[in-house]
């Protein structure tokens, strides 16, 4: 069971976007997130999304991304957010330029700068270390749930037309987040030892993750998904029962937790709207696959 | 929104932390670290956070406080965030002091879920009304603060209002060993102010900025602060997540973090000297153990020598 969520249109700013919390200033993520949610709900038409779309549209930037936030002077990984978007929804947005700024971001790890500077200085690098995932910030190192959310991204872009370069970076993405599952098979924000000590996988991170690999496979995901189970049982996370439900859906894994049951006084609108859309994806419905 | 700290804001804030510490001689020396021993998570640290407010002649009456906590994540068998008691204690605490309002906030670097991490970690069943009184600083609203002769690569960063903003940021740190910095303490603990709603979780631009350096830039925009240490059970070993506890048994304050951190460093056996953010906020003289004054019990006798990676040890006081 999902519970019922407060309906959207009551938190949206009047500037037309949405805020983490009620009355916060408007963010692109929880407006990428409100928005998917009111779509899964079939409201195309309604002024909230119109409203909406027109907050994101005029908020690309001129190297085709998007930032978090008005008064931040950088696209980050919130660019992915707004493709996941339905396509019919965003006719305004130029997707090819916003595809170019992602493909052209990586994590400085895997770059060839970073990657000389460690031969020279004769430091051990795991192989992992080469794969091209995404950051959260450029010019950083990529992590699990950015990289998740830009291989969703693509992964939708290439479903429409398809593509060998974006094929090639959703490739790479998929490799990323399976050379950094934790020991236990799931994933926490993607650093899997520290200093040699194994460290432990979040549900929320692990929900994330599976659904970016939700057509891979094979023995680590399988595994995984077991895990995922395990942690829907006893998550105790609106958010990560949300995400693990949406990866175990698209699997067709039986969903064994009463997402109902778990408590939260004030939700946020990431929980709304992740919440409206797990429940199109039990009906059948996953708007990140779509 | 840009904030460029001018040289007239920086003497105002010096200005504010004189009158909030009461400290006459602010300019040629640091404020007055105490120490006080606590056993337990008792009852009786309510009236030792008070006695703390009251010696160091904090003046909170009708100011808005905001506590920021060490609160990264949650494992039941370790000791990785301030005890929970620890930050009720001094919501209490500051309360009685007179503080118009008290907030609680915190910007976890690695996990997104921060109010589930805090109802895991124990907030929310030992501090009433908890969700009201918390801002979660990933996702608060932000000014852009340049940095004036930066220490690391940034030149300016996006801070949240609400620790901008009140009159009193009170760091409440959990005493750790910390894998990459030697020690999290009241400076490092200044990490999770920085927004994960724009850097990310973790808030990586900071390591590749540089460690030391960013938290030695973050020390110079928040000169106000005020720190209270629960080193009432610390982290040792490999912290600050996966280290052990010890038992360290202390409370250490002060309104000046470089002298309370580089305090914490001497009771954990730390060379302050050998830390490379205190050694980048202050002078080889100023971290001298004569140029801090102290009030409480003495270093030596609280000192708890805390297990240190090899890789640290070069770090080891004596």
């Amino acid at each position: 069971m999902i519970p019922a969520s407060p309906d959207l249109k009551e938190t949206q700013n009047p500037d037309g976007g949405w805020g983490y919390r009620r009355g916060s200033g408007s963010w692109t993520e929880p407006t990428c997130y409100a928005l998917l949610a009111l779509a899964a709900e079939g409201r195309f038409a309604s002024d909230e999304v119109r409203r909406g779309i027109k907050w994101l549209e005029v908020r690309q930037r001129a190297d085709g991304g998007w930032a978090p936030r008005d008064g931040v002077d950088e696209s980050t990984w919130v660019t992915a957010l707004l493709l996941l978007l339905p396509a019919d929804l965003v006719q305004r947005v130029n997707a090819d330029h916003a595809v170019s700024w992602l493909l052209s971001q990586t994590g400085r790890e895997s770059g060839f700068v970073q990657r000389l500077r460690s031969r020279l200085l004769g430091v051990q690098v795991d192989a992992s270390q080469a794969l091209e995932g995404w950051p959260w910030f450029p010019g950083a190192a990529a992590w699990v749930t950015p990289t998740a959310l830009t291989t969703l991204a693509l992964q939708k872009l290439n479903r429409r037309t398809a593509n060998r370069d974006i094929g090639e970076r959703i490739a790479e993405g998929q490799a990323f987040l399976l050379s950094r599952r934790c020991k236990d098979g799931g994933w926490n924000h993607g650093s899997t030892k520290a200093l040699g000590y194994d460290s432990d996988s979040y549900p929320e991170t692990t929900g994330i993750a599976l659904l970016a690999l939700h057509d891979v496979r094979n023995k680590a995901t399988a595994t995984a998904e077991d895990l995922a189970q395990k942690q829907l049982a006893t998550c105790g996370s609106l958010e990560g029962a949300c995400w693990l439900t949406l990866a175990l859906s698209a699997r067709d894994r039986v969903l064994n937790a009463d997402l109902a049951s778990i408590k939260t006084q004030h939700p946020s609108t990431t929980e709304v709207a992740l919440s409206a859309l797990t429940r199109a994806a039990i009906a059948g419905h996953n708007l990140f696959l779509e | 929104m840009i904030k460029h700290l001018t040289r007239r804001q920086w003497i105002a804030g010096a200005a504010g932390s004189f009158a909030l510490s009461g400290c006459a001689s602010r300019a040629t020396k640091f404020a007055p670290v105490s120490i006080h021993r606590m056993a337990a998570y008792s009852e009786s640290l309510y009236d030792l956070l008070r006695q703390v407010i009251a010696e160091h002649r904090l003046d909170v009456r009708g100011k808005r406080v905001v506590l920021k906590p060490n609160l990264v994540e949650f494992d039941e068998k370790a000791v990785i965030n301030t005890n929970p008691k620890f930050v009720h204690a001094a919501l209490e605490a500051f309360r009685a002091a007179g503080a118009a309002e008290v907030r609680i906030a915190e910007g976890p670097g690695h996990r997104r879920v921060t109010l589930d991490l805090a109802d895991s970690a124990g907030y929310f069943s030992t501090i009433r009304q908890f969700e009201d009184l918390f801002t979660d600083l990933n996702l608060d609203d932000i000014t852009r603060v340049l940095f004036r002769r930066p220490q690391s690569k940034l030149n300016s960063i996006y801070l949240p209002n609400t620790a901008l903003g009140c009159d009193l940021l009170v760091s409440l740190p959990k005493m750790k060993t910390h894998h990459w910095a030697g020690a999290t303490l009241s400076m490092k603990n200044l990490f999770g102010v920085v927004p994960g709603g724009v850097y990310g979780w973790p808030k990586n631009v900071l390591h590749w900025a540089g460690i030391d350096e960013t938290i030695a830039d973050l020390h110079r925009v928040f000169p106000r602060v005020f720190s209270i240490v629960d080193g009432i059970v610390g982290m040792e070993g490999n912290g600050p997540i996966q280290g052990s506890e010890i038992a360290s048994g202390v409370v250490v304050a002060g309104a000046d973090a470089v002298a309370v951190d580089a305090t914490c460093c001497r009771v954990m056996r730390l060379d302050p000297l050998r830390v490379g953010y205190l050694r980048l906020s202050a002078s080889v003289r100023q971290l001298g153990e004569e140029m801090i004054p102290q009030t409480g019990e003495r270093i030596e006798s609280v000192a708890r020598r805390f297990a240190l990676l090899p890789e640290l040890e070069s770090l080891r006081l004596g």
